[in-house]
């Protein structure tokens, strides 16, 4: 499901880029760094808008300066129960792999249909990673199927 | 699933009350039956002492899984003392396939562990099955289960599976950016020669850089050979390459994705970065799968294995993709080519890299893959190697001599636009694949012939068969009973081809290296080559490296035995067809033959045999010519040499391996301990019992092997250590019973596949010859009457 949250983001800067396009340079740094991110728990798919950045911290001893940033993004957490649109990436004996944008599912030869092709599917379980989400998905319910 | 009680609970119990009938459901952790136990705890008894009581503890017994009670294995009362099996739960899923930790038929997480699991869930599915994903596992049966349909598919389109190496194999990369710089250049050299090359950019791939430009060259005759094969075979790639480079070169190999498909597997899959395992790909069974591979090691020398010779095209740059392997050991890599100018240069590029690597050191470092240190070491290497490819473009360096030596002998300025041709550095004759082609249809023959041989006595009986009668071999419903193991195969096909052959190295591996485990002796023995390290009248064949060593010396008193090249080896190994050896014959050098003939009696086995003899102008065996004395004189030998021999003795005992020819390569060295045994007065000369010791340690008791093995110790004469006549008890006799036996079978065997092979008496004679020399010291008179 797609959330709009609002969240904070510590961005330390290096001395050179201290002038008057610090601010589009902020911007991109967070732009960079958060979208398409997985934090384990959902993936940030775009970043809205910036709320909040706040004054500069000068970090002694570094001369680093840190931001904190408050920005509103659109999030996508995976529920359990949740039907999605998927794209097929590999078919093997034991099931397809498929991607539902940067999440990946496989639905198991047991959750597909003995009369099928493929597409949506819904999500059985959901579970977090380091670095990445995976999924299991079924297509075997009502209004599920190939698209 | 049949649920057992764990070891962990405090036998013996009792069981007081079943909670659960056959058809309630049953939840994780819900009590399933009530049992007792009894236990001795220390209680104050009121007035202040501490006494100890038995006391009677009631406990629930909990269900580690979700499912439904099926059967009761015991019943109200049962006393147990062990653990055993209590009750039959079925389960809605057994959790068979799994994804990320994750069930892939009920999404359960398997990684969830409480007080009373006994076995994770995740451990139910642990065989990784897929090519590209290493995330999802499936369980043994779920494994079984889909090979089964994979062969069924196999044999209903006659078809077995290949797994393919690619760097070397069937193509050889660089990222030597000379290579760019030739192919645009009309006027270079080698331009005509890459003109098939094909690149592509990795741009995560690379140390520090954005982005390298790989250079591909096809093996001759590639798409031919993949489209053709591909009717046989169902193709596989199994490279040590990242995931992203085999992508690319399948792209370019494949470009449709008939061939591979997705059955791709990189180093990011494979599970380790130092060896390959067919059990990645074929949990199961491996009877149907072929491997082509330029690289024996990595696979252990597996049966299914067809090695190939490696593909050299951009010379001395080897494989990019091999520094997390051991180092290849360099068989005659000299010699694969024909002499050309280049061939020089490139000898001297590859005896740089290669070392002399023992196979134990290889294993070693094979087994060292989990060393997240050392992984880290081999992966710096290999980024090394990509960036010393880069900076030090070898080719260049390589193609600079090669003019330089042209400009030597022509006496002119290097210049683009030179009217004589320059020499180039590329050359492409290469003609293994259409080799290998071949080998791969008459292993497919082979294969589906002996299948269809058992699936038309299975299917119309004998007389059917013999009546000629067609049985319907289309039909759907294969029998995967009957499929014959392709590791049955072609060991068997192979063993036609050089079976017998009995042959002694001389020259060809280093000083020291052990002769049995070396990359050209472990290839040859799957040929069914049995390597010798002594020249005796079974000997066949002697593959000298070189001219005028001892060996080859000693081997012209043989007329049987063919002096060769290791070039006839190679061309054997690799042809799979055994050559004519006229051509491959070294010429011997007169004098040799000469001193061969006078130095007779000092050119015994042992003496030629051995490693420190083996090279030309050795004081020591030049000692024993001239004075004609055989080395069972205490001389030449120092402290240190008998320290070390000692060492080799002591590590020989503690040994597992007790193949024959094992024992012999260490005898050699292990002489002088053997004489030592023998000075006790065992003079006692049985030829009889001494004979029937010979090619006998793989039989008998440990004891008896053990004994054995340090008579073993002796060489050509070992028969003299043998035991007296009069020993002879029943273990002994049933041992000689067998020995006997044995070397019926051996000479049977050895003759039948070799016409030429030498008499067999002649190697009896012999030994009875020395035997009586070494027992009397009149000895010379008799050698001299058997000559």
């Amino acid at each position: 499901m797609f959330f709009l949250k609002e969240e904070a983001k510590v961005i330390t800067l290096h001395p050179s880029y201290f002038g008057p396009n610090m601010r589009e340079y902020l911007i991109t740094r967070l732009n960079e760094e958060e979208e398409g991110r997985c934090t384990g728990d959902h993936f940030v798919i775009c970043v809205m808008d910036m709320v909040d950045i706040g004054e500069g911290r000068v970090i002694p001893s570094s001369g680093h300066a840190e931001y904190t940033i408050k920005y509103r993004a659109i999030i996508w957490k995976p529920f359990r129960g949740e039907t999605v649109d998927a794209i097929v990436t590999s078919v093997k004996p034991t099931g397809i792999f498929t991607l539902a944008g940067p999440l990946s599912v496989f639905i198991a030869r047991k959750n597909i249909p003995s009369d099928i092709k493929w597409e949506p599917n819904t999500i059985l379980g959901v579970k977090p990673d380091v670095a990445a989400i995976n999924a299991i998905g079924t297509i075997k319910e009502d209004y599920l199927g190939p698209l | 699933m049949l649920l057992r009680l764990p070891p962990s609970l405090h036998y013996p119990i009792t069981i007081t009350s079943l909670l659960k009938k056959p058809g309630d459901e049953v939840k994780r952790d819900e009590a399933l039956f009530w049992y007792v136990y009894y236990s001795e705890v220390e209680e104050g008894d009121g007035v202040g002492n501490i006494i100890k009581v038995q006391r009677k503890f009631p406990t629930r017994f909990e269900s580690p899984v979700d499912g439904e009670v099926q059967e009761w294995k015991i019943s109200k009362g049962d006393v147990i003392d062990e653990p055993v099996d209590v009750v039959e739960i079925y389960e809605p899923c057994a959790h068979e396939v799994q994804f990320g930790g994750m069930c892939a038929e009920c999404g359960k997480d398997m990684t969830e562990a409480s007080y009373n699991t006994e076995i994770m869930d995740s451990f139910r599915a642990p065989i990784q099955m897929s090519h590209d994903n290493t995330t999802l596992t499936v369980s043994e049966k779920e494994a079984t289960r889909v090979e089964e349909d994979a062969k069924r598919r196999l044999l209903a389109s006659r078809r077995l599976s290949l797994v393919v190496d690619l760097d070397q194999t069937i193509i050889h990369a660089t990222v030597d950016p000379t290579v760019g710089e030739w192919k645009e250049d009309k006027d270079n050299p080698n331009y005509e020669a890459l003109r098939g090359v094909r690149q592509f950019r990795l741009i995560d791939d690379g140390p520090g850089m954005r982005g390298c430009w790989y250079y591909i060259k096809l093996r001759p005759g590639l798409e031919d050979f993949l489209q053709n094969v591909a009717e046989l075979y169902e193709l596989h790639i199994y490279t040590m390459g990242t995931r992203a480079y085999a992508q690319n070169i399948a792209d370019i190999i494949d470009p449709t994705r008939k061939l591979f498909g997705d059955r791709i597997l990189s180093r990011d899959e494979s599970g380790s970065l130092t060896a390959k395992n067919l059990q990645r790909l074929f949990p199961v069974d491996t009877k149907m799968v072929v491997i082509i591979d330029d690289r024996g090691d990595v696979w252990r020398w597996n049966p299914n294995l067809i090695k190939v010779s490696p593909y050299d095209f951009f010379v001395g740059i080897g494989d990019i993709n091999s520094s997390f392997l051991p180092k290849k050991q360099d068989i005659g890599a000299t010699a694969v080519k024909p002499a050309k100018p280049e061939t020089k240069e490139h000898a001297n590029g590859s005896a740089e890299k290669t070392t002399d690597v023992s196979a134990l050191e290889q294993l070693v470092t094979m087994g060292g893959g989990d060393n997240p240190r050392l992984l880290q070491e081999q992966t710096n290497a290999q980024e090394e190697t990509i960036l010393h490819q880069v900076e030090d473009r070898p080719l260049l360096q390589k193609q600079k001599e090669l003019d330089a030596e042209d400009d030597a002998s022509a006496e002119s300025t290097p210049n683009i636009d030179e009217s004589q041709p320059r020499h180039h550095l590329l050359e492409d004759h290469d003609r293994e694949l259409f080799q290998l082609q071949e080998r791969l249809e008459q292993v497919h023959l082979q294969f589906f012939d002996e299948y269809d041989k058992k699936r038309s006595s299975a299917l119309g009986g004998r007389v059917a068969a013999l009546r000629g009668e067609k049985t319907p071999l289309k039909d759907k419903d294969v029998d995967l009973k009957l499929v014959p193991d392709v590791k049955d195969i072609m060991p068997r096909i192979k063993a036609q081809i050089l079976g017998g052959v009995v042959m002694v190295f001389s020259g060809v591996l280093p000083l020291g290296s052990d002769t049995q485990n070396a990359d050209i002796s472990l290839w040859a023995k799957t040929f069914g080559i049995v390597i010798s390290s002594r020249i005796n009248s079974r000997t066949t064949h002697l593959v000298a490296g070189r001219n005028r060593t001892a060996k080859v010396r000693e081997a012209t008193r043989y007329p049987n035995v063919k002096i060769v090249t290791t070039q006839w080896l190679l061309d054997c190994l690799t042809s799979w067809k055994r050559l004519d050896e006229e051509p491959y014959l070294l010429p011997v050098h007169p004098d040799d033959r000469e001193l061969a003939e006078s130095s007779w009696l000092s050119s015994s086995d042992e003496a030629t045999g051995s490693f420190w003899t083996d090279d030309e102008g050795n004081p020591e065996s030049e000692l024993f010519k001239d004075t004609g004395l055989d080395e069972t004189s205490h001389i030449g030998y120092d402290e240190d040499e008998q320290a070390a021999i000692h060492d080799e003795l002591k590590e020989f005992l503690g040994s597992d391996d007790e193949s024959e020819s094992d024992s012999e390569a260490w005898g050699d060295e292990g002489s002088v301990g053997k004489k030592r045994k023998r000075g006790d007065g065992d003079g006692a000369t049985d030829d009889e019992s001494g004979e029937d010791e010979d090619d006998s340690d793989q039989q008998g008791s440990k004891l008896s092997q053990r004994i054995k093995r340090s008579y073993k110790r002796s060489t050509g004469l070992r028969e003299v250590a043998s035991v007296a006549p009069t020993d002879s008890d029943e273990s002994r006799m049933t041992l000689q019973a067998d020995e006997e036996e044995q070397d019926i079978d051996k000479a049977d065997t050895t003759q039948d596949q070799d016409d030429a092979h030498p008499d067999y008496d002649e190697d009896d004679l012999e030994r009875e010859m020395l035997a009586a020399f070494e027992d009397d010291d009149d000895g010379e008179d008799v050698v001299d009457e058997s000559l």
